[in-house]
């Protein structure tokens, strides 16, 4: 107060001043040579500025119309006679992808149940093998499985959207072709927005006026006066601040448009440009992004009273968002729909059905879109080797990936339930992470980061590099018995004390889990039991270095310190990279890099790129099935056999336990012949988590494997190797029946001359002649 | 009876045994290996005829794609992965060849003629991939396993 009161003598005596300046100032303003000379440089400053503006009018138009972030979709799912699909997992897919029902499933999108069979019209889809056109399929699903399947052998459900690829606050849009658009919606938006539309030049005085009387009879604002090119023009080119250059600029770029462009392609433009909302960062552009969004279905599919949802969104998409304002964007449809019903667009049967339809709007969330935002990360990592980001966000690619949608539930599903068991109170201090791949092609399946798999951030599965505890064991196993002159699955190994002198003086004694010592026993328990002190013994008598080479073979790209404690796994790796080192145990010895992507196509649904599978043989056959073989027993009868209760019988499948030290992580990573599955649990303050492999998370896998459906490993041996019965010393062959002796895959080279001499002591001989020393022995 | 019984029992034992006396295990199966033999009865069938047909057609990124995705419904298939080695070989990606040649090589039954073609592929993906040495090595298995001599009795 005290401040104005000095300052505003000083300012009046300084206008004052100005004051009796300005009389002879003004005489010398009115020259009219000057006036003359200013409407000169008007005009050409003017003739410049419309140049200037139809300039950029028509090289946006016609360049680079639309931002069109990449759009990453599933892997379609496959229907085939035989192929293990559940009737509830079907149902469960077509309602993530929004199918409605409908008796006769008459439009792409729509399916019905009839009894034992659904019938089915898909949506179509481009692919880079030509993809699907929409089809009507019939198929019979019992006992879970696909009985029948109409006519072809082969059908595919379109591919689920599942996220987009875009800078942080980019625009995202689904663009949707005029000859696509439902000619009702292009109705009610003339009708409501711009009734003189097809015969204006971009700017309606008639509008203005309408507008306005309108606005007067209303006594507030009902109707704005701007045409749809004046909206265009403000979507497309002006920042919404409503200044007074803006204004200005407005109307003659309206014209200038008008002007190069036909109506078809001025509205064609508006439906895929108008700003319709905000979803977080993300600005909802045009029609076609507004019905996934709101109605989580494609544009072509939506009702009447949908699309009059859509347009209603116009006058303020903020004011009459249904989520946030159900009652006040309800009426403004039914106004929209009035006024198609005046105009001649809707019947009156029509516009007393569709009125009386509640918004319908699919809960914020609830869309498959940006629903699992740890793969998409991965999808993302991936594709920018490949891509710059104005690519990934301008240019409408069309990503196929290779997440199975039914996996990433299961995954999600299993981390979530243990974790809630085990973890309940509010603090959540446990978390976790999945990944679940095909080994044999190497597609990722399911990528789980989080607990709260919905939330993006920590992407866990990726970046939480953590010691891998016990899952190196396989390793040791596999170095020890490609030197099968001197081991074998049957090699006795010491579990004792052990100690090792460190360079810098220290001493290495580990320890067993339950801190004793079981004394000489096969190698194969080494493994099942999961015992330091033997694994240790082997991994020095092996070598460290030949240990850390199989590690690397196996596809460990970090660096791996030649220290003793890298035998109990003091290696630290993310679970992505875990699942990078047991997919060549899972298969036998054939190394396949892991992808997410399979294929990449342009807007138009023209192939572009593909990530084709490739694999390599890094272990032979032998030596891998031998190792293959020990990690069953980890589930047969090791440390994962509380597994066996959440898979069939029959189900061979192998993996292995891991704990870091203190209980800070717990890691299970095993496989099947169809899914590798890695699961890791800990806190992310690394604090210890008082959990063990087998209780903090096995169950995960377990759960999550057994939701699967699942292939046997092979027992098969391969050339090379041979069930022998072995005595228990492991020096000797023995026989079935007598005492101890056990039955052990056993590479050729290591299958001792000696026999304990119990039994009809044989080798299982191959081909004719073994056959014909088999009939006489 | 019992000796009737007895009677039939033996009987049925001898057939068996005169069964097994004059079929021992076969080596090879006598008709030569075939895709339709190894993926009868399955989808996988229908998109490996797909594939060829798009390779026919100069379209080896679709031909490849069917491939895969008949390898997603017969996972054990070896002919599978034999013509995915075929195509990586014809687009010149000879290591890819091999790596798949080899996997069908793991997955192969015991046809002598088929292992010995995928054998010879081998040796044309090494020798591209200038590996001579190895490409000596697969062409020797490939000529063990054409010669009957070679054969184990």
């Amino acid at each position: 107060m005290a401040k104005k009161t000095k300052k505003s003598p000083t300012r009046s005596r300084g206008q004052s001043n100005r004051k009796k300046k300005k009389p002879a100032n003004k005489r010398r303003w009115f020259s009219w040579s000057l006036i003359g000379k200013l409407a000169l440089v008007c005009l050409v400053l003017g003739a410049a500025g419309l140049a200037w503006l139809d300039a950029l009018v028509r090289e946006r138009f016609d360049s680079h119309v639309w931002q069109l972030p990449a759009r990453v979709y599933a892997r379609p799912v496959e229907l085939y006679e035989g192929r293990v699909l559940s009737r509830e997992d079907m149902l469960k897919l077509l309602e993530l992808m929004r199918y409605r029902q409908d008796a006769r499933a008459s439009t792409p999108g729509s399916y019905a149940v009839q009894g034992n069979s659904l019938l089915v019209h898909t949506r179509g889809f481009s692919d880079s093998d030509g993809g699907e056109k929409p089809e009507r399929i019939r198929l019979t699903l019992s006992g879970g499985q696909i009985r029948s399947l109409n006519g072809d052998d082969l059908a595919r459900l379109e591919p689920l959207q599942i996220g987009s690829i875009h800078p942080q606050h980019a625009e995202d849009r689904v663009l949707v072709p005029l000859e696509k658009v439902p000619p009702l919606l292009v109705e009610m938006l003339i009708a409501t927005e711009d009734q003189g539309f097809y015969d204006h030049y971009g700017i309606s005085l008639r509008g203005l006026a309408r507008a306005m009387l309108a606005n007067i009879k209303a006594g507030g604002l009902v109707q704005g006066g701007s045409t749809l090119t004046q909206q265009l023009v403000k979507n497309f080119w002006l920042t919404s601040e409503r200044t007074l250059s803006r204004k200005l600029m407005e109307m003659p770029m309206a014209i200038l448009l008008e002007l190069h462009y036909s109506k078809e392609e001025i509205l064609e433009a508006y439906l895929n440009e108008v700003y319709l909302g905000q979803d977080g960062a993300r600005a909802i552009h045009g029609m076609g992004l507004g019905a996934q969004f709101l109605f989580g279905r494609p544009l072509e599919e939506l009702e009447p009273h949908q699309l009059a949802t859509l347009v209603a969104l116009l006058k303020g998409p903020s004011w009459y968002d249904p989520r946030k304002h159900p009652e006040r964007s309800l009426e403004r449809r039914n106004t929209v729909l009035k006024v198609a019903l005046d105009e001649g667009a809707l019947s009156k049967a029509d516009y007393d059905k569709y009125s009386s339809r509640p918004l319908e709007v699919v809960p914020r969330g609830a869309s498959a879109l940006y629903a699992f935002p740890a793969f998409i990360d991965l999808v993302r990592r991936q594709l920018a080797r490949d891509y710059p980001p104005e690519v990934l966000s301008d240019e409408g690619l069309h990503i196929h990936s290779t997440l199975d949608v039914l996996a990433q539930l299961a995954a999600e599903g299993a981390l979530r339930d243990h974790l809630n068991r085990r973890d309940p109170d509010d603090s959540k201090k446990l978390n976790g992470a999945v990944v679940v791949v095909a080994p044999a092609q190497g597609d990722v399946l399911a990528l789980v980061s989080n607990r709260d798999s919905r939330e993006a951030g920590f992407n866990r599965a990726l970046d939480a590099q953590r010691p891998i505890g016990s899952l190196v064991k396989p390793a040791v196993v596999l170095s020890a018995v490609s030197q099968p002159k001197q081991w074998s699955l049957a090699t006795q190994v010491e579990d004792g004390p052990i100690q090792v002198k460190l360079p810098n003086g220290d001493v290495w004694a580990p320890q067993n889990f339950d801190k004793q010592s079981r004394g000489a026993m096969p190698m194969v328990d080494v493994l099942a039991q999961s015992r330091n002190q033997a694994t240790a013994r082997l991994g020095l008598d092996v070598g460290l270095k030949q240990v850390a080479g199989t590690l690397k073979t196996l596809g460990v790209q970090r660096n791996i310190p030649l220290y003793p404690s890298i035998l109990l796994g003091s290696l630290e790796l993310t679970p992505f990279e875990v699942a990078m080192l047991y997919q060549p145990l899972s298969t036998g010895g054939f190394s396949t890099r892991l992808r997410s992507i399979t294929d990449v196509l342009d807007k138009a649904g023209q192939p572009l790129a593909r990530y084709p599978v490739s694999t390599d043989e890094v272990v032979d056959a032998g030596p891998a099935f031998l190792t293959q073989w020990a990690m069953q027993q980890v589930v047969e009868e090791g440390t994962a056999r509380a597994a066996r209760r959440h898979l069939p019988a029959d189900l061979k499948v192998a993996g292995k336990t891991g704990t870091s030290d203190d209980f800070r992580d717990a890691w299970f990573a095993g496989f099947s012949a169809n899914h590798l599955a890695v699961v890791w649990v800990g806190r992310d303050d690394n604090r210890n988590a008082g959990i063990t492999g087998s209780s903090g998370a096995l169950p995960v896998w377990a759960q999550l494997m057994g939701k699967l459906p699942q292939r046997s490993l092979s027992q098969t041996p391969p050339a090379g190797v041979e069930w022998v019965w072995m005595h228990p010393d492991g020096r000797r062959v023995s026989a079935e029946g007598c005492g101890e002796a056990r039955r052990y895959p056993m590479l050729e080279a290591s299958i001792p001359e000696d026999s304990d001499g119990c039994g009809a002591v044989k080798k299982t001989g191959k081909g004719i002649k073994g056959w014909f020393k088999g009939l006489f022995d | 009876m019992l000796s009737v019984q007895r009677l039939v029992r033996l009987m049925l034992v001898s057939l068996v045994l005169a069964g097994c006396a004059v079929r021992p295990p076969a080596e090879e199966p006598a008709e030569p290996m075939t895709a339709s033999q190894e993926l009868a009865g399955s989808p996988a069938l229908s998109l490996l005829g797909r594939a060829e047909a798009a390779r026919q057609q100069g379209q080896p990124a679709a031909a490849e794609r069917y491939l895969e995705r008949a390898l997603n419904i017969a996972p054990d298939s070896s002919w599978l992965y034999k013509e995915l080695a075929d195509l990586r070989l014809t687009e010149g990606d000879p290591r890819g060849a091999e790596g798949f040649a080899l996997k069908a090589l793991r997955l192969a039954p015991d046809h002598d003629d088929y292992r010995a073609g995928l054998w010879e592929l081998v040796a044309t993906a090494r020798d591209r991939q200038g590996d001579s040495e190895g490409a000596g090595q697969a062409r020797d298995k490939a000529a063990e396993l054409r010669s009957p001599r070679a054969k184990p009795v």
